[in-house]
Formats: structure tokens, sequence, C-alpha cells
């Protein structure tokens, strides 16, 4: 059943900062229907870098609707940021299977962040003028609740795509490129006490 | 989560001190330790009633191994 947490993103409009909730326990239905509507988007943002000769994001073939069908399971939950009646950004989580490579948490077990992903309109990758930025904080703010709640201490876990990796390095471990990845992307750990730090030093 | 609702689990002397064990090792509550367990156990089924294998590789052997659930 799908609750709300207050949250806040920055309007880079307006420069203030305004109202936006987290959404917890999305649906495999309200997955693909976020899904569908942010696809013209994304579809109408790579358009405009093509005629502009401009490079795709990575994550410019990101499928949402393709990765419902993991709701199905318990293993895996997905959470939404919504601003202003949309959502402004979606991450799927597994809180299985993942442990520790730090020597702190070393086999104990890691919320494993799937994916994470703010709407094109809110990417400066897509699009000149982002909308809200502070998708990226709220989330991972949300998946160290999330890693409290399941009994993890706010330990958490990602791959990274380079792009991102910067945004990563200022609150978790770069553990290099993992090469049992098959993308062979960097493997990044957050530590009990950084989780800690996070939620206590939120920049927005 | 949602809604939680309660149960009580009868465990042997023996799975007890298994389950205990796991909390000692994961730093984790018995609770959280059955959920995990739960979640796996859901995962693997699925998989494998669609078709899929699950493997456990042995570094030193280098062989893989089918388990079967």
């Amino acid at each position: 059943m799908m609750s709300r947490r207050p949250t806040r993103l920055f309007d880079r409009a307006s420069e203030r900062i305004v109202r936006a909730e987290i959404l917890n326990e999305i649906s495999r239905d309200e997955l693909i229907d976020i899904h569908m509507d942010w696809q013209p988007a994304r579809l109408e943002a790579l358009t405009s870098l093509r005629g502009a000769g401009k490079p795709w994001p990575e994550n410019w073939h990101w499928d949402w609707g393709m990765k419902a069908e993991n709701l199905n399971l318990l293993a895996y939950r997905c959470f939404a940021v919504e601003c202003e009646g949309r959502t402004q950004g979606l991450m799927m989580v597994s809180t299985i299977g993942w442990r520790g490579r730090i020597d702190v948490q070393a086999g104990k077990p890691v919320l494993y962040i799937e994916y994470i992903e703010s709407t094109p309109w809110n990417l400066a990758g897509f699009v000149e003028s982002p909308r809200f930025s502070g998708v990226g904080v709220a989330l991972i703010e949300a998946a160290i609740q999330v890693s409290a709640s399941e009994g993890f201490a706010g330990r958490i876990a990602l791959h990274s795509l380079p792009q991102s990796q910067p945004f990563y390095r200022r609150f978790m471990h770069d553990l290099d490129i993992d090469p049992a990845h098959p993308e062979k992307l960097c493997y990044f750990e957050m530590t009990e006490d950084q989780a800690k730090a996070f939620i206590e030093g939120r920049p927005i | 989560m949602s809604e939680k609702r309660t149960m009580t689990l009868n465990l042997s002397h023996a799975e007890m001190r298994a389950l205990e064990a796991l909390c000692e090792q994961k730093d984790l509550s018995k609770t959280a330790v059955i959920r995990q367990a739960l979640r796996l156990y859901q995962l693997v089924d699925a998989r494998l009633a669609s078709g899929g294998k699950l493997f456990f590789e042995d570094s030193k052997r280098g062989k893989a191994e089918l388990i079967a659930v």
C-alpha cells in the first residue's frame, strides 16, 4: 500500500525550496503509468539533442516499464519523488542478496539501489534548463531510511554510470570498477556513519 | 512497508540456534532474517518457475553446481 512522506526539492526557476513527497511502495501498474508519463519528454529531449549534435546521456535508453515486473517480488521495492502533481524521480531497490564489501560492514546486508533516475526535464544531460534539483538527494535519503527500517542501519550500495560518479563520491565510498558487473561499472557503498552524516548534513 | 501482521513461529532448538547465529552474523533481528529468507525464497522460486537456473560457483575448483530448491 502506498504511503507518502514529505521531502523537499529546489526549484531552479524560482530559486526556492519547494515541498515534495516521497511515495513509498509504487506498484507495478503505477510504475508503468509513470514510465508512460516520462517517455514523451525523454524522446523530445533526445530528438533535440540529436538535432543540436550533442551527445546523449548514458541513461538515455532506460525503460522503467521493463523493470516493472520486478515489483511482483517482495525483494524489490520502488519509490518516487512527486512535486507539483508529477513524478520527478524514481528509485528501485533490492533488499536481498547484497552484502557489505567495506571492512567495517563486510558481510552485513546492504540495501542495493538497482536503478535511480530523475525525470529527463530535471537532468542537465537531457535539457538546458533542468526544472528541479535535489531529486537524487531525496531518493538517497529515502534509501537510507528504508535501509534503517530493514535493520540494515542505513547501509546502501549501488553501481554508478560514469556520468553520476562525482555525485556519489560526495557521500559514499568508491570501491572502483567492479569486475563482476556486466557493464564494469564502479561500485559505491555507504556505511552507517556516512548515512548518519548524509541525513544530518542534507544539502537541500 | 505496508501494515504489518503478527504470527507465532515454532522452531526446533537447532532451527532457533541457526536463526540466532544468522542474526549475530548479519547484525539483524530475527524478524529481519525471516523476512530476508522469505524474499529470497520467493525470488528463487519465481526464477526457477520461469525457467531460470541457480548456480553456486566455487572459486577454488572453478566449477559451477546447479542447486535445486
